[in-house]
Protein backbone atom coordinates (compact mmCIF):
# COMPACT_ATOMS: atom_id res chain seq x y z
CA UNK A 1 0.00 0.00 0.00
CA UNK A 2 2.90 2.29 0.81
CA UNK A 3 4.13 1.93 -2.76
CA UNK A 4 0.71 2.86 -4.12
CA UNK A 5 0.75 6.10 -2.07
CA UNK A 6 4.32 6.86 -3.08
CA UNK A 7 3.71 6.22 -6.78
CA UNK A 8 0.44 8.18 -6.65
CA UNK A 9 2.18 11.12 -5.01
CA UNK A 10 4.92 11.33 -7.64
CA UNK A 11 2.48 10.85 -10.51
CA UNK A 12 0.25 13.51 -8.98
CA UNK A 13 3.17 15.97 -9.04
CA UNK A 14 3.93 15.02 -12.63
CA UNK A 15 0.27 15.25 -13.64
CA UNK A 16 -0.11 18.65 -12.01
CA UNK A 17 2.92 20.08 -13.81
CA UNK A 18 1.73 18.50 -17.06
CA UNK A 19 -1.68 20.13 -16.70
CA UNK A 20 -0.08 23.57 -16.50
CA UNK A 21 2.16 23.15 -19.54
CA UNK A 22 2.55 24.85 -21.91
CA UNK A 23 1.69 27.87 -19.77
CA UNK A 24 0.27 29.80 -22.72
CA UNK A 25 -2.50 27.17 -23.01
CA UNK A 26 -3.89 28.34 -19.65
CA UNK A 27 -5.04 31.64 -21.12
CA UNK A 28 -8.21 30.41 -22.89
CA UNK A 29 -9.19 28.47 -19.78
CA UNK A 30 -9.55 31.78 -17.94
CA UNK A 31 -10.50 33.92 -20.90
CA UNK A 32 -13.65 31.99 -21.85
CA UNK A 33 -15.31 32.01 -18.39
CA UNK A 34 -14.38 35.67 -17.96
CA UNK A 35 -15.87 36.47 -21.35
CA UNK A 36 -19.17 34.75 -20.53
CA UNK A 37 -19.23 36.35 -17.10
CA UNK A 38 -18.66 39.87 -18.36
CA UNK A 39 -20.97 39.57 -21.38
CA UNK A 40 -23.85 37.76 -19.68
CA UNK A 41 -23.87 39.82 -16.51
CA UNK A 42 -24.09 42.95 -18.65
CA UNK A 43 -26.48 41.55 -21.27
CA UNK A 44 -29.01 39.99 -18.92
CA UNK A 45 -29.01 42.67 -16.24
CA UNK A 46 -32.70 43.51 -16.79
CA UNK A 47 -33.60 39.98 -15.71
CA UNK A 48 -32.96 41.08 -12.15
CA UNK A 49 -36.05 43.33 -12.43
CA UNK A 50 -38.28 40.24 -12.46
CA UNK A 51 -40.03 39.72 -9.16
CA UNK A 52 -39.20 35.98 -9.01
CA UNK A 53 -35.55 36.74 -9.55
CA UNK A 54 -35.23 39.03 -6.55
CA UNK A 55 -35.40 36.05 -4.17
CA UNK A 56 -32.16 34.78 -5.63
CA UNK A 57 -29.77 37.67 -6.10
CA UNK A 58 -29.54 41.42 -6.02
CA UNK A 59 -28.42 41.62 -9.60
CA UNK A 60 -27.53 39.37 -12.53
CA UNK A 61 -23.79 39.67 -11.96
CA UNK A 62 -24.15 38.10 -8.52
CA UNK A 63 -26.41 35.40 -9.90
CA UNK A 64 -24.03 34.56 -12.75
CA UNK A 65 -20.75 34.66 -10.76
CA UNK A 66 -20.92 30.98 -9.67
CA UNK A 67 -21.31 30.02 -13.35
CA UNK A 68 -17.92 31.60 -14.04
CA UNK A 69 -16.41 29.33 -11.37
CA UNK A 70 -18.12 26.29 -12.80
CA UNK A 71 -16.91 27.17 -16.30
CA UNK A 72 -13.36 27.58 -15.04
CA UNK A 73 -13.59 24.03 -13.68
CA UNK A 74 -15.04 22.70 -16.94
CA UNK A 75 -12.23 24.26 -18.91
CA UNK A 76 -9.42 23.32 -16.55
CA UNK A 77 -10.40 19.66 -16.34
CA UNK A 78 -11.39 19.23 -19.97
CA UNK A 79 -7.73 18.93 -20.91
CA UNK A 80 -7.14 15.89 -18.68
CA UNK A 81 -8.26 13.53 -21.44
CA UNK A 82 -6.04 15.27 -23.99
CA UNK A 83 -3.05 14.93 -21.68
CA UNK A 84 -3.69 11.22 -21.24
CA UNK A 85 -4.24 10.53 -24.93
CA UNK A 86 -1.00 12.38 -25.67
CA UNK A 87 0.78 10.12 -23.17
CA UNK A 88 -0.69 7.09 -24.92
CA UNK A 89 0.16 8.29 -28.42
CA UNK A 90 3.74 9.34 -27.69
CA UNK A 91 4.48 6.11 -25.81
CA UNK A 92 4.84 7.62 -22.34
CA UNK A 93 1.98 5.44 -21.08
CA UNK A 94 3.95 2.39 -22.26
CA UNK A 95 6.95 3.73 -20.36
CA UNK A 96 4.78 3.72 -17.23
CA UNK A 97 3.27 0.31 -18.03
CA UNK A 98 6.69 -1.27 -18.39
CA UNK A 99 7.74 0.09 -14.99
CA UNK A 100 6.70 -1.54 -11.70
CA UNK A 101 4.38 1.37 -10.91
CA UNK A 102 1.03 0.28 -9.48
CA UNK A 103 -1.55 0.65 -12.26
CA UNK A 104 -4.09 2.37 -10.04
CA UNK A 105 -1.51 5.05 -9.19
CA UNK A 106 -1.44 6.14 -12.84
CA UNK A 107 -5.15 6.97 -12.73
CA UNK A 108 -5.20 8.28 -9.15
CA UNK A 109 -2.22 10.56 -9.76
CA UNK A 110 -3.94 12.03 -12.79
CA UNK A 111 -7.25 12.49 -11.00
CA UNK A 112 -5.74 14.16 -7.96
CA UNK A 113 -3.78 16.49 -10.22
CA UNK A 114 -6.98 17.34 -12.09
CA UNK A 115 -8.84 17.97 -8.82
CA UNK A 116 -6.04 20.16 -7.50
CA UNK A 117 -6.00 22.16 -10.69
CA UNK A 118 -9.78 22.64 -10.47
CA UNK A 119 -9.43 24.02 -6.96
CA UNK A 120 -6.76 26.49 -8.01
CA UNK A 121 -8.66 27.56 -11.09
CA UNK A 122 -11.85 28.02 -9.04
CA UNK A 123 -9.95 30.02 -6.40
CA UNK A 124 -8.49 32.35 -9.03
CA UNK A 125 -11.89 32.81 -10.65
CA UNK A 126 -13.49 33.44 -7.24
CA UNK A 127 -10.96 36.19 -6.56
CA UNK A 128 -11.70 37.68 -9.98
CA UNK A 129 -15.50 37.73 -9.67
CA UNK A 130 -15.26 39.14 -6.16
CA UNK A 131 -13.04 41.89 -7.49
CA UNK A 132 -15.75 42.74 -10.02
CA UNK A 133 -18.36 42.89 -7.29
CA UNK A 134 -19.70 39.38 -6.64
CA UNK A 135 -20.32 38.50 -3.00
CA UNK A 136 -19.05 35.48 -1.10
CA UNK A 137 -21.35 35.20 1.88
CA UNK A 138 -19.82 31.96 3.18
CA UNK A 139 -16.74 33.92 4.27
CA UNK A 140 -13.30 32.47 4.88
CA UNK A 141 -14.63 29.23 6.32
CA UNK A 142 -16.71 28.72 3.22
CA UNK A 143 -13.69 28.87 0.91
CA UNK A 144 -12.45 25.33 1.68
CA UNK A 145 -16.02 24.04 1.24
CA UNK A 146 -16.27 25.66 -2.19
CA UNK A 147 -12.85 24.38 -3.18
CA UNK A 148 -13.69 20.87 -2.00
CA UNK A 149 -16.76 20.95 -4.24
CA UNK A 150 -14.57 22.18 -7.12
CA UNK A 151 -12.10 19.36 -6.39
CA UNK A 152 -14.75 16.62 -6.50
CA UNK A 153 -16.59 18.00 -9.49
CA UNK A 154 -13.33 18.63 -11.37
CA UNK A 155 -12.34 14.98 -11.01
CA UNK A 156 -15.84 13.84 -11.90
CA UNK A 157 -15.96 15.94 -15.07
CA UNK A 158 -12.50 14.77 -16.18
CA UNK A 159 -13.85 11.20 -16.17
CA UNK A 160 -15.55 11.81 -19.54
CA UNK A 161 -12.33 12.80 -21.30
CA UNK A 162 -10.35 10.07 -19.54
CA UNK A 163 -12.83 7.38 -20.56
CA UNK A 164 -12.67 8.45 -24.20
CA UNK A 165 -8.87 8.67 -24.04
CA UNK A 166 -8.49 5.15 -22.65
CA UNK A 167 -11.12 3.69 -24.98
CA UNK A 168 -10.24 5.34 -28.28
CA UNK A 169 -6.62 6.54 -27.88
CA UNK A 170 -7.63 9.14 -30.44
CA UNK A 171 -6.89 12.82 -29.74
CA UNK A 172 -9.58 14.09 -32.07
CA UNK A 173 -12.30 12.10 -30.40
CA UNK A 174 -11.09 13.16 -26.96
CA UNK A 175 -10.98 16.78 -28.05
CA UNK A 176 -14.51 16.50 -29.37
CA UNK A 177 -15.70 15.45 -25.89
CA UNK A 178 -15.83 19.21 -25.37
CA UNK A 179 -19.36 19.01 -26.81
CA UNK A 180 -20.55 17.46 -23.54
CA UNK A 181 -19.79 20.78 -21.91
CA UNK A 182 -22.60 22.48 -23.82
CA UNK A 183 -25.63 20.53 -22.53
CA UNK A 184 -24.19 19.91 -19.10
CA UNK A 185 -23.39 23.58 -18.50
CA UNK A 186 -26.24 25.31 -20.34
CA UNK A 187 -29.13 23.05 -19.41
CA UNK A 188 -28.82 24.12 -15.81
CA UNK A 189 -29.87 27.09 -13.75
CA UNK A 190 -26.91 28.97 -15.16
CA UNK A 191 -29.07 31.53 -16.99
CA UNK A 192 -32.19 31.71 -14.84
CA UNK A 193 -33.43 30.42 -11.47
CA UNK A 194 -35.50 27.23 -11.53
CA UNK A 195 -38.93 28.93 -10.91
CA UNK A 196 -38.43 30.97 -14.07
CA UNK A 197 -37.91 27.88 -16.22
CA UNK A 198 -40.66 25.76 -17.71
CA UNK A 199 -41.59 22.72 -19.79
CA UNK A 200 -39.12 20.11 -20.98
CA UNK A 201 -36.25 22.48 -20.40
CA UNK A 202 -37.04 22.70 -16.71
CA UNK A 203 -37.34 18.91 -16.51
CA UNK A 204 -33.96 18.50 -18.21
CA UNK A 205 -32.40 21.04 -15.87
CA UNK A 206 -33.72 19.11 -12.90
CA UNK A 207 -32.16 15.84 -13.98
CA UNK A 208 -28.81 17.39 -14.82
CA UNK A 209 -26.45 16.76 -11.87
CA UNK A 210 -24.45 19.86 -12.75
CA UNK A 211 -27.51 21.96 -11.78
CA UNK A 212 -27.12 20.82 -8.17
CA UNK A 213 -23.37 21.43 -8.16
CA UNK A 214 -24.01 24.94 -9.45
CA UNK A 215 -26.76 25.55 -6.90
CA UNK A 216 -24.39 24.40 -4.13
CA UNK A 217 -21.81 26.92 -5.27
CA UNK A 218 -24.43 29.61 -5.64
CA UNK A 219 -25.72 28.97 -2.13
CA UNK A 220 -22.20 29.35 -0.74
CA UNK A 221 -21.59 32.55 -2.66
CA UNK A 222 -24.94 34.30 -2.28
CA UNK A 223 -26.31 32.99 1.03
CA UNK A 224 -23.39 31.55 2.98
CA UNK A 225 -23.44 28.46 5.17
CA UNK A 226 -26.53 28.23 7.37
CA UNK A 227 -29.56 26.09 8.16
CA UNK A 228 -31.33 27.23 4.95
CA UNK A 229 -28.42 26.46 2.66
CA UNK A 230 -26.77 23.42 4.19
CA UNK A 231 -29.14 21.08 2.36
CA UNK A 232 -28.47 22.70 -1.01
CA UNK A 233 -24.72 22.54 -0.42
CA UNK A 234 -24.89 18.89 0.67
CA UNK A 235 -26.93 17.99 -2.41
CA UNK A 236 -24.28 19.75 -4.53
CA UNK A 237 -21.61 17.50 -3.05
CA UNK A 238 -23.80 14.43 -3.48
CA UNK A 239 -24.52 15.27 -7.14
CA UNK A 240 -20.79 15.80 -7.85
CA UNK A 241 -19.96 12.51 -6.13
CA UNK A 242 -22.64 10.52 -7.97
CA UNK A 243 -21.64 12.07 -11.29
CA UNK A 244 -18.06 11.10 -10.50
CA UNK A 245 -19.10 7.57 -9.60
CA UNK A 246 -20.45 7.13 -13.13
CA UNK A 247 -17.73 8.94 -15.10
CA UNK A 248 -14.78 7.65 -13.09
CA UNK A 249 -16.23 4.16 -12.99
CA UNK A 250 -16.29 4.24 -16.78
CA UNK A 251 -12.75 5.65 -16.88
CA UNK A 252 -11.43 2.90 -14.61
CA UNK A 253 -13.17 0.24 -16.68
CA UNK A 254 -11.62 1.65 -19.86
CA UNK A 255 -8.22 1.92 -18.20
CA UNK A 256 -8.31 -1.73 -17.13
CA UNK A 257 -8.89 -2.72 -20.76
CA UNK A 258 -5.98 -0.57 -21.87
CA UNK A 259 -3.53 -1.81 -19.25
CA UNK A 260 -4.53 -5.48 -19.33
CA UNK B 1 18.75 -20.43 -13.38
CA UNK B 2 21.61 -19.36 -15.60
CA UNK B 3 19.33 -17.94 -18.26
CA UNK B 4 18.35 -14.31 -18.29
CA UNK B 5 15.70 -14.98 -20.95
CA UNK B 6 14.03 -18.26 -21.79
CA UNK B 7 11.38 -18.37 -24.49
CA UNK B 8 9.28 -21.44 -25.30
CA UNK B 9 6.95 -21.58 -28.31
CA UNK B 10 5.96 -17.94 -27.91
CA UNK B 11 3.15 -16.96 -30.27
CA UNK B 12 1.27 -13.73 -30.86
CA UNK B 13 -1.68 -13.36 -33.18
CA UNK B 14 -3.44 -10.14 -34.13
CA UNK B 15 -6.73 -11.28 -35.61
CA UNK B 16 -5.80 -13.57 -38.47
CA UNK B 17 -2.20 -12.34 -38.65
CA UNK B 18 0.43 -14.36 -36.78
CA UNK B 19 3.11 -11.85 -35.86
CA UNK B 20 5.23 -14.26 -33.81
CA UNK B 21 4.93 -17.95 -34.56
CA UNK B 22 6.12 -20.41 -31.91
CA UNK B 23 9.48 -18.79 -31.26
CA UNK B 24 11.89 -20.49 -28.79
CA UNK B 25 15.36 -19.39 -27.67
CA UNK B 26 17.49 -18.82 -24.58
CA UNK B 27 19.76 -15.95 -23.63
CA UNK B 28 22.29 -16.75 -20.89
CA UNK B 29 22.92 -14.18 -18.17
CA UNK B 30 25.45 -11.56 -19.19
CA UNK B 31 25.14 -12.18 -22.92
CA UNK B 32 24.89 -9.43 -25.53
CA UNK B 33 22.23 -10.93 -27.77
CA UNK B 34 21.09 -9.57 -31.12
CA UNK B 35 17.58 -10.18 -32.44
CA UNK B 36 17.56 -9.29 -36.12
CA UNK B 37 15.03 -9.44 -38.88
CA UNK B 38 13.36 -7.46 -41.65
CA UNK B 39 10.69 -4.87 -40.93
CA UNK B 40 7.54 -6.59 -39.74
CA UNK B 41 9.32 -9.87 -38.95
CA UNK B 42 8.11 -9.91 -35.33
CA UNK B 43 11.09 -8.44 -33.46
CA UNK B 44 9.25 -5.65 -31.70
CA UNK B 45 6.22 -7.85 -30.95
CA UNK B 46 8.50 -10.44 -29.33
CA UNK B 47 10.23 -7.75 -27.33
CA UNK B 48 6.96 -6.18 -26.19
CA UNK B 49 5.76 -9.58 -25.00
CA UNK B 50 8.97 -10.14 -23.07
CA UNK B 51 8.66 -6.68 -21.53
CA UNK B 52 5.03 -7.47 -20.45
CA UNK B 53 3.47 -4.85 -22.72
CA UNK B 54 1.70 -7.48 -24.81
CA UNK B 55 0.08 -10.72 -23.69
CA UNK B 56 1.20 -13.76 -25.69
CA UNK B 57 -1.50 -15.72 -27.50
CA UNK B 58 0.29 -18.90 -26.44
CA UNK B 59 3.67 -20.11 -25.23
CA UNK B 60 5.72 -19.09 -22.24
CA UNK B 61 8.72 -16.94 -21.46
CA UNK B 62 10.82 -16.19 -18.39
CA UNK B 63 12.86 -13.07 -17.84
CA UNK B 64 15.22 -13.18 -14.87
CA UNK B 65 13.32 -16.24 -13.71
CA UNK B 66 9.93 -14.48 -13.72
CA UNK B 67 7.29 -15.87 -16.05
CA UNK B 68 5.98 -12.95 -18.10
CA UNK B 69 2.27 -13.71 -17.66
CA UNK B 70 2.41 -15.07 -14.11
CA UNK B 71 4.72 -12.49 -12.57
CA UNK B 72 4.82 -9.37 -14.77
CA UNK B 73 5.82 -7.14 -11.85
CA UNK B 74 8.92 -9.25 -11.23
CA UNK B 75 9.83 -8.86 -14.89
CA UNK B 76 9.20 -5.10 -14.83
CA UNK B 77 11.39 -4.51 -11.78
CA UNK B 78 14.37 -6.20 -13.35
CA UNK B 79 14.30 -4.94 -16.94
CA UNK B 80 14.86 -1.75 -18.84
CA UNK B 81 13.16 -1.29 -22.20
CA UNK B 82 14.25 1.34 -24.72
CA UNK B 83 11.41 1.27 -27.20
CA UNK B 84 11.56 1.99 -30.90
CA UNK B 85 10.21 5.50 -30.41
CA UNK B 86 11.44 7.82 -27.69
CA UNK B 87 8.96 7.53 -24.82
CA UNK B 88 9.54 10.53 -22.62
CA UNK B 89 7.35 13.35 -21.38
CA UNK B 90 8.03 16.13 -23.92
CA UNK B 91 6.71 18.83 -21.62
CA UNK B 92 9.07 17.96 -18.80
CA UNK B 93 12.77 18.59 -18.39
CA UNK B 94 15.39 15.87 -18.60
CA UNK B 95 15.76 16.06 -14.82
CA UNK B 96 12.04 15.69 -14.23
CA UNK B 97 11.84 12.70 -16.57
CA UNK B 98 14.76 10.91 -14.95
CA UNK B 99 13.84 11.66 -11.34
CA UNK B 100 10.26 10.50 -11.79
CA UNK B 101 11.29 7.21 -13.37
CA UNK B 102 13.93 6.71 -10.70
CA UNK B 103 11.48 7.04 -7.82
CA UNK B 104 8.86 4.92 -9.60
CA UNK B 105 11.47 2.15 -9.75
CA UNK B 106 11.96 2.47 -6.00
CA UNK B 107 15.02 4.71 -5.75
CA UNK B 108 15.04 7.38 -3.05
CA UNK B 109 15.05 10.97 -4.30
CA UNK B 110 18.71 11.23 -3.33
CA UNK B 111 19.62 8.05 -5.18
CA UNK B 112 17.59 9.12 -8.21
CA UNK B 113 19.32 12.49 -8.21
CA UNK B 114 22.76 10.90 -8.03
CA UNK B 115 22.00 8.32 -10.71
CA UNK B 116 20.36 10.91 -12.96
CA UNK B 117 23.37 13.14 -12.64
CA UNK B 118 25.74 10.31 -13.65
CA UNK B 119 23.64 9.39 -16.66
CA UNK B 120 23.18 12.96 -17.87
CA UNK B 121 26.94 13.38 -17.69
CA UNK B 122 27.48 10.13 -19.56
CA UNK B 123 24.99 11.07 -22.29
CA UNK B 124 26.48 14.57 -22.46
CA UNK B 125 23.18 16.21 -21.60
CA UNK B 126 24.09 17.95 -18.33
CA UNK B 127 24.01 21.42 -19.89
CA UNK B 128 20.46 21.01 -21.16
CA UNK B 129 19.12 19.03 -18.19
CA UNK B 130 16.73 21.80 -17.15
CA UNK B 131 15.22 22.38 -20.59
CA UNK B 132 11.95 20.89 -21.75
CA UNK B 133 12.81 17.95 -23.94
CA UNK B 134 10.37 18.98 -26.65
CA UNK B 135 13.15 21.41 -27.55
CA UNK B 136 15.77 18.63 -27.87
CA UNK B 137 17.09 17.31 -31.17
CA UNK B 138 16.24 13.73 -32.15
CA UNK B 139 19.67 12.52 -31.07
CA UNK B 140 19.44 14.22 -27.68
CA UNK B 141 16.02 12.69 -27.08
CA UNK B 142 17.32 9.25 -27.99
CA UNK B 143 20.27 9.56 -25.59
CA UNK B 144 18.00 10.77 -22.81
CA UNK B 145 15.57 7.91 -23.48
CA UNK B 146 18.41 5.46 -22.97
CA UNK B 147 19.43 7.25 -19.78
CA UNK B 148 15.84 6.91 -18.52
CA UNK B 149 15.90 3.17 -19.18
CA UNK B 150 19.14 2.80 -17.24
CA UNK B 151 18.03 4.74 -14.15
CA UNK B 152 17.35 1.64 -12.03
CA UNK B 153 20.37 -0.36 -13.25
CA UNK B 154 18.31 -3.13 -14.88
CA UNK B 155 19.71 -6.66 -15.01
CA UNK B 156 18.24 -7.23 -18.46
CA UNK B 157 18.09 -4.48 -21.02
CA UNK B 158 15.79 -4.63 -24.05
CA UNK B 159 16.85 -2.21 -26.76
CA UNK B 160 14.64 -1.79 -29.80
CA UNK B 161 16.77 -0.03 -32.42
CA UNK B 162 18.39 2.19 -29.79
CA UNK B 163 20.72 4.09 -32.11
CA UNK B 164 18.14 4.84 -34.79
CA UNK B 165 18.54 8.47 -35.81
CA UNK B 166 21.83 9.04 -34.00
CA UNK B 167 24.88 10.47 -35.73
CA UNK B 168 28.10 8.38 -35.76
CA UNK B 169 29.48 10.12 -32.67
CA UNK B 170 26.24 9.56 -30.77
CA UNK B 171 26.17 5.91 -31.80
CA UNK B 172 29.75 5.46 -30.66
CA UNK B 173 28.93 6.92 -27.20
CA UNK B 174 26.02 4.49 -26.86
CA UNK B 175 28.02 1.50 -28.13
CA UNK B 176 30.85 2.06 -25.70
CA UNK B 177 28.46 2.47 -22.81
CA UNK B 178 26.53 -0.67 -23.73
CA UNK B 179 29.77 -2.64 -23.97
CA UNK B 180 30.74 -1.39 -20.52
CA UNK B 181 27.31 -2.19 -19.12
CA UNK B 182 27.43 -5.68 -20.59
CA UNK B 183 30.95 -6.09 -19.17
CA UNK B 184 29.58 -5.36 -15.73
CA UNK B 185 27.14 -8.28 -16.02
CA UNK B 186 23.98 -6.87 -17.62
CA UNK B 187 22.24 -9.00 -20.22
CA UNK B 188 21.41 -7.03 -23.34
CA UNK B 189 18.76 -7.98 -25.89
CA UNK B 190 19.16 -5.78 -28.94
CA UNK B 191 17.26 -5.33 -32.17
CA UNK B 192 18.81 -3.21 -34.87
CA UNK B 193 18.84 -2.73 -38.61
CA UNK B 194 22.51 -1.71 -38.50
CA UNK B 195 24.49 -4.87 -39.19
CA UNK B 196 27.77 -3.19 -38.21
CA UNK B 197 26.19 -2.49 -34.82
CA UNK B 198 25.12 -6.11 -34.36
CA UNK B 199 28.52 -7.32 -35.54
CA UNK B 200 30.39 -5.03 -33.15
CA UNK B 201 28.23 -5.57 -30.08
CA UNK B 202 26.59 -8.99 -30.14
CA UNK B 203 28.04 -12.31 -28.98
CA UNK B 204 25.19 -14.22 -30.63
CA UNK B 205 22.39 -13.24 -32.93
CA UNK B 206 19.07 -14.75 -33.90
CA UNK B 207 17.37 -13.90 -37.16
CA UNK B 208 13.58 -13.90 -37.23
CA UNK B 209 11.60 -13.83 -40.46
CA UNK B 210 7.81 -13.85 -40.90
CA UNK B 211 7.40 -14.58 -37.20
CA UNK B 212 9.67 -17.65 -37.19
CA UNK B 213 13.22 -17.97 -35.93
CA UNK B 214 15.46 -19.01 -38.82
CA UNK B 215 18.96 -19.14 -37.36
CA UNK B 216 20.91 -18.48 -34.15
CA UNK B 217 24.71 -18.32 -33.89
CA UNK B 218 27.64 -15.99 -33.33
CA UNK B 219 28.17 -13.30 -35.98
CA UNK B 220 31.61 -14.77 -36.68
CA UNK B 221 30.33 -18.30 -37.38
CA UNK B 222 27.41 -17.03 -39.45
CA UNK B 223 29.72 -14.95 -41.61
CA UNK B 224 31.99 -17.96 -42.10
CA UNK B 225 29.02 -20.15 -42.96
CA UNK B 226 27.58 -17.77 -45.56
CA UNK B 227 30.89 -16.30 -46.67
CA UNK B 228 30.54 -12.53 -46.50
CA UNK B 229 29.53 -9.70 -44.22
CA UNK B 230 26.70 -9.75 -41.72
CA UNK B 231 24.64 -7.90 -44.34
CA UNK B 232 25.14 -10.92 -46.60
CA UNK B 233 24.11 -13.24 -43.78
CA UNK B 234 20.97 -11.23 -43.20
CA UNK B 235 19.99 -11.28 -46.88
CA UNK B 236 20.90 -14.95 -47.17
CA UNK B 237 18.46 -15.95 -44.43
CA UNK B 238 15.66 -13.49 -45.08
CA UNK B 239 15.65 -13.19 -48.87
CA UNK B 240 16.35 -10.22 -51.12
CA UNK B 241 12.90 -8.75 -51.49
CA UNK B 242 11.28 -6.26 -49.21
CA UNK B 243 9.01 -8.24 -46.92
CA UNK B 244 5.29 -7.71 -46.70
CA UNK B 245 4.94 -5.86 -43.45
CA UNK B 246 1.95 -6.37 -41.19
CA UNK B 247 -0.33 -3.46 -40.44
CA UNK B 248 -0.48 -2.02 -36.96
CA UNK B 249 -4.17 -1.92 -36.09
CA UNK B 250 -3.41 0.05 -32.93
CA UNK B 251 -1.42 2.84 -34.55
CA UNK B 252 -2.13 6.30 -33.17
CA UNK B 253 -4.08 8.88 -35.14
CA UNK B 254 -1.56 10.88 -37.23
CA UNK B 255 -3.17 14.02 -35.79
CA UNK B 256 -1.39 13.17 -32.56
CA UNK B 257 1.86 14.33 -34.07
CA UNK B 258 0.52 17.85 -34.06
CA UNK B 259 0.10 17.76 -30.31
CA UNK B 260 3.53 16.47 -29.36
Amino acid sequence: MNKVFRDTYYLFIRGFKQSLRPYIALMPEFAVPIFFFVVNSAGFQRVSDLAEFKNYAGNYLEFYAPVALLMAIFFSTGSAGIEVVTDIANGYMDRLFVSPVHRISIVLGKLLATGARSMIQAAIMLAFVMLIGAPFEAGLLGVPILLALAFIFGMAWSGIGLTLAFLTKNPRIVQSSFVFFIPFSFITTSQLPLPLLSGWYKAAVMINPVTYVLEGMRALMLNGVGPETVGTIAVGFLAAALFGLVTLGAALFAFRRLSA
Amino acid sequence: MNEAIRVEALTKKFGTTTAVDGVSFNVPKGEFFGFLGPNGAGKTTTMRMLATLLRPTSGQAWVNGFEISQNPDGVRRSIGFAMQAVTLDPLATAWENLLLLGVLYGLSRKEAHQRGSELLELMQLTKVADSWIKNYSGGMRRRLDLAAVLMHKPEVLFLDEPTEGLDPAGRRVIWEYLKKLNGSGATIFLTTHYMDEADYLCERISIIDKGKLVVTDSPKRLKEKVGGTLDDVFIHYTGHRIQDEGLNPKAADPYTQMNT
